[in-house]
């Protein structure tokens, strides 16, 4: 097979009305640019051959991100600035991409090595309640443990190994802006928007949330945080 | 016009694949300026609606005239519906997220019988009345098209105008009237008037039935409204860059239709009776198409479709070239079916990849005596003879096609369907290594005949719903178990199918009736509910058992009369005589003309892009 590959990593976005597709939509809407850019991808050897790509971790139906990632093997070489340019002529402007640079081959997968995820919820009504969020959010935290029901199944997350760091509460423009960082783990990841709906209950502020962001997904290392490109 | 994003987008949250009205998919075409304005229905959901060849062809041809923006509009699924219903927010396009009823022209495509209640649906939540009487200038004009148009009656009343045939240069001319009209100040009367001119277009206002079911022109429309045809395939290219959808739809891949047309001449086929001429594609405009889609696109799979792909004179030479220049771009090819008659391995083994091609056969009928009936000129030798070789080949299941209660067919027809099976099952075995037998499946899939209007069986009776039953009980005792899947056809949705086929106008009271009691979505079976149009048809006072059931005389006017497809009446009975003398006709494509009458009397020809080797 061919001796030289290159494994070019792409950030790309998943905005506006788009944030209401599937994982599998969206990871299959990217296969779709990879082939519309003509770039000289790598392709998957055996029974069913498929272009060969690799996607970071799932964003449920709804959730918007200014952050996705995915890998795209190539068999010869383009610059990564080409590349870019061409998968944005090639893709629906509201999913478009970003960035683009190249890895090494045998970098960890994103779905393995992205451990962190930064996320923006942003709450409609109840704008009196800022600090009364904060100090509700407080308390789940306190809790400890979350539980959180889905199809008909509990799943109970330890909240301080989800929660690297604390959630934050702002006000923009008068609407409640709450910012929060979890840690994927290998038995799911929580779902930031189930959280601050437990806290706007507890709060009884009426608020309802409008929009849930990624707006970070990160590479957990020895002393922090960085980002896959 | 209006924008209604901002009230669908908060209804979105709450219902299922919202991918299905968020639009911005690759290939979707935008254009806020254009003064004119089409919205393209398919009557089903989306996953289903964008599967559809012809509203791509006709999305295409619509968006490349300047002024004029085509945008497509489908059925929600009924989460959906009720969050419309409850806010007040009127059906709308993809594109503009327009509401319906702006639109200057709403074409709807008719696919199928069980999509009506479907229409009537579309037209409800787009706040435009469902009846073309009540319509007046301030809606748009209802077209209707497709498959179903060559029985119009049952829908007729619900469309301004239906067009019968190729759509591809007909709805520009549409579209051109209709815009003059427009610029003409012209009432909605004066531009039916116009649009009856137009070769193809039938204006059901313009006609009256008579006591005898006849239909009967005004003064000005043609008495009897000839099919359009497009004489030549390669004159309109295959839609370069389809609309890409983000869902998983039903067939998610890029299309080149082949070849249209077809003239096996089963006798049931009303698909082989209408399209006809045979018109294939040259093989140069099937490669040069199928690979500027599939790069517009970026799908991973093109499909060559039509009603007998195996039959392209030219379809080696194809796959050949198309698996040379998609080498190593993990891209398939695939045909929508094999006919036993003219499988070659060797042209399934072209089908790129290690993938092997679905392995489907429709003998129809269990013994030769029903063949030669209905025109199916497979033999019982060929088709175990190609089992055996594909089985030898590595292929592990096929799936065979049959039908139940064609004409003349006895208790030993439906017995000889399942001892066919079992000479297939043994055949298969035969032919696969003993180590690997438990992997062998035949599957089956037995529906119910109905017959179509334009066919030489347009005349004969359905099989009543009680005898489908028992002979269902006949063939599941004759069927072998072991190794065989069985799967039905819904016969309570063939009963209903054959009253919407071969209905008059006075059916459209039903469907009508029948949606306003909830039918909606018929063609999905957890949907279906028979009973609601059993009601409807009683309230209406329509005896559907005998449209559906009783043979029709001959020398009564047929409701479909006055469309012409080009076959000859004298063609379509000496083909039911034949039936009847168990007489096969052959296939114009190979052989020589048999005298259906449609190139003469429609001025247009076979085309082949070479010879056929059958």
């Amino acid at each position: 097979m061919a001796d030289e590959h290159f494994r070019l990593r792409v950030a790309h976005a998943k905005s506006g009305r788009l944030r209401f597709l599937s994982h599998l939509e969206l990871t299959r809407a990217c296969e779709r640019s990879v082939r519309r850019a003509r770039l000289p991808f790598s392709v998957t050897q055996g029974f069913n051959q498929r272009i060969k790509m690799a996607f970071g971790p799932a964003l449920p139906v709804g959730t918007a991100s200014t952050a996705e990632y995915y890998d795209v093997w190539l068999d010869s070489y383009v610059p990564a600035e080409e590349a870019l340019a061409r998968l944005t002529g090639a893709t629906p402007e509201l999913v478009g991409p970003a960035e683009a640079a190249f890895v090494p081959l045998r970098a960890p997968s994103l779905a393995a090595a992205l451990t962190i995820a930064r996320y923006e919820v942003i709450l409609e009504g109840g704008e009196r309640a800022a600090d009364v969020l904060e100090s509700e959010l407080g308390a789940v935290v306190a809790d400890g443990t979350f539980a959180v029901e889905h199809k008909g199944k509990s799943k109970v997350f330890d909240l301080a190994r989800t929660l690297p760091k604390e959630p934050q509460v702002r006000s923009v423009e008068g609407r409640v802006v709450v910012e929060m960082t979890t840690r994927m783990g290998e038995h799911g990841s929580l779902r930031p928007d189930a959280l601050v709906v437990a806290a706007i209950e507890r709060s009884r502020s009426g608020a309802t949330v409008m929009s849930v962001t990624r707006t970070g997904l990160f590479i957990e290392d020895g002393d922090g945080f960085r980002t896959p490109i | 016009m209006t924008d209604l994003w901002p009230r669908v987008e908060p209804l979105l949250a709450a219902v299922e694949r919202p991918a299905r009205y968020v639009d911005h998919e690759w290939g979707a075409h935008h254009d806020a300026q254009a003064a004119y304005r089409a919205a393209l229905v398919y009557p089903d959901t989306y996953e289903v609606g964008m599967a559809n060849q012809a509203l791509a062809i006709l999305y295409e041809r619509l968006n490349g005239i300047d002024g004029v923006a085509a945008e497509r509009a489908f059925v929600p699924w009924s989460d959906m519906i009720e969050a419309l219903r409850a806010s007040d927010v009127p059906l709308f396009t993809l594109e503009s997220c327009m509401p319906l009823r702006e639109c200057d022209l709403i074409g709807i495509t008719l696919p199928y019988e069980l999509t009506y209640s479907n229409v009537l649906e579309v037209l409800d939540l787009a706040g435009i009345p469902v009846r073309s009487a009540d319509r007046s200038g301030e809606h748009p004009l209802v077209i209707g098209g497709g498959p179903c148009a060559y029985n119009p009656e049952p829908v007729a009343p619900f469309f301004d105008a239906i067009l019968i045939g190729d759509g591809e240069d007909a709805v520009l001319e549409i579209v051109s009237a209709h815009r003059a009209a427009l610029a003409a100040g012209l009432s909605r009367e004066e531009t039916l008037g116009r649009l009856a001119g137009i070769r193809g277009v039938y204006v059901p206002s313009l006609y009256d039935a008579t006591p005898e079911g006849a239909l009967v022109a005004s003064p000005g429309a043609p008495e009897r409204v000839v099919k359009r045809v497009i004489a030549d395939l390669d004159a309109v290219r295959s839609p370069l860059c389809p609309v890409v959808p983000f869902m998983d739809v039903v067939h998610d891949r890029a299309t080149v239709e082949v070849l249209r047309g077809c003239s096996r001449g089963c006798r049931f086929c009303q698909a082989g009776m209408v399209y006809r001429p045979t018109r294939e594609r040259s093989a140069d405009s099937i490669v040069r198409d199928a690979i500027a889609a599939l790069q517009c696109t970026g799908h991973e799979e093109v499909s060559l479709t039509s009603l007998s792909t195996a039959d392209h004179a030219s379809l080696e030479e194809v796959l050949r070239r198309l698996s040379r220049r998609l080498e190593g771009t993990a891209v398939s090819i695939s045909l929508p079916s094999l006919r036993v008659d003219a499988f070659s391995l060797g042209m399934a083994r072209l089908l790129g990849g290690g993938r092997k091609a679905g392995l489907t056969f429709a003998p129809e009928a269990g013994t030769q005596r029903l063949r030669d009936v209905i025109n199916k000129n497979v033999t019982e030798e060929e088709l175990l003879e190609t089992i055996d070789r594909a089985f030898r080949a590595g292929w592990r299941r096929v799936k065979l096609y049959f039908m139940i209660g064609l004409p003349t067919e006895t208790e030993d027809d439906v017995r000889g369907i399942g001892a066919l099976v079992g000479r297939a099952l043994a055949a298969a075995r035969g032919a696969t290594p003993a180590d690997q037998r438990g992997g062998v499946r035949v599957a089956v899939s037995v529906s119910t005949f109905v017959p179509k209007a334009h066919t030489p069986f347009q005349w004969e009776p359905q099989i009543p719903l009680e005898e489908v039953r028992r002979r269902q009980v006949v063939l599941r005792d004759a069927m072998p178990h072991k190794g065989v899947g069985l799967s039905w056809h819904d016969p309570d949705t063939s009963f209903l199918e054959g009253v919407l086929a071969r209905g008059g106008r006075e059916v459209a009271d039903v469907i009508e009736a029948a949606w306003r009691a909830g039918a909606v979505f018929d063609a999905w079976s957890e949907e279906f509910d028979l009973g609601r149009w059993i009601d409807a048809m009683e309230r209406c006072g329509i005896d559907g058992r005998a449209l559906a059931n009783e043979p029709r005389d001959p020398d009564r006017p047929m409701p479909w009369e006055h469309i012409d497809t080009g076959l000859s009446r004298r063609f379509l009975l000496s083909e039911r005589d034949r039936a009847y003398a168990g007489v096969v006709t052959e296939d114009c494509t190979f052989e020589e003309c048999t005298g259906c009458g449609v190139c003469p009397s429609l001025g247009v020809d076979i085309r082949l892009s070479g010879v056929r080797h059958g």
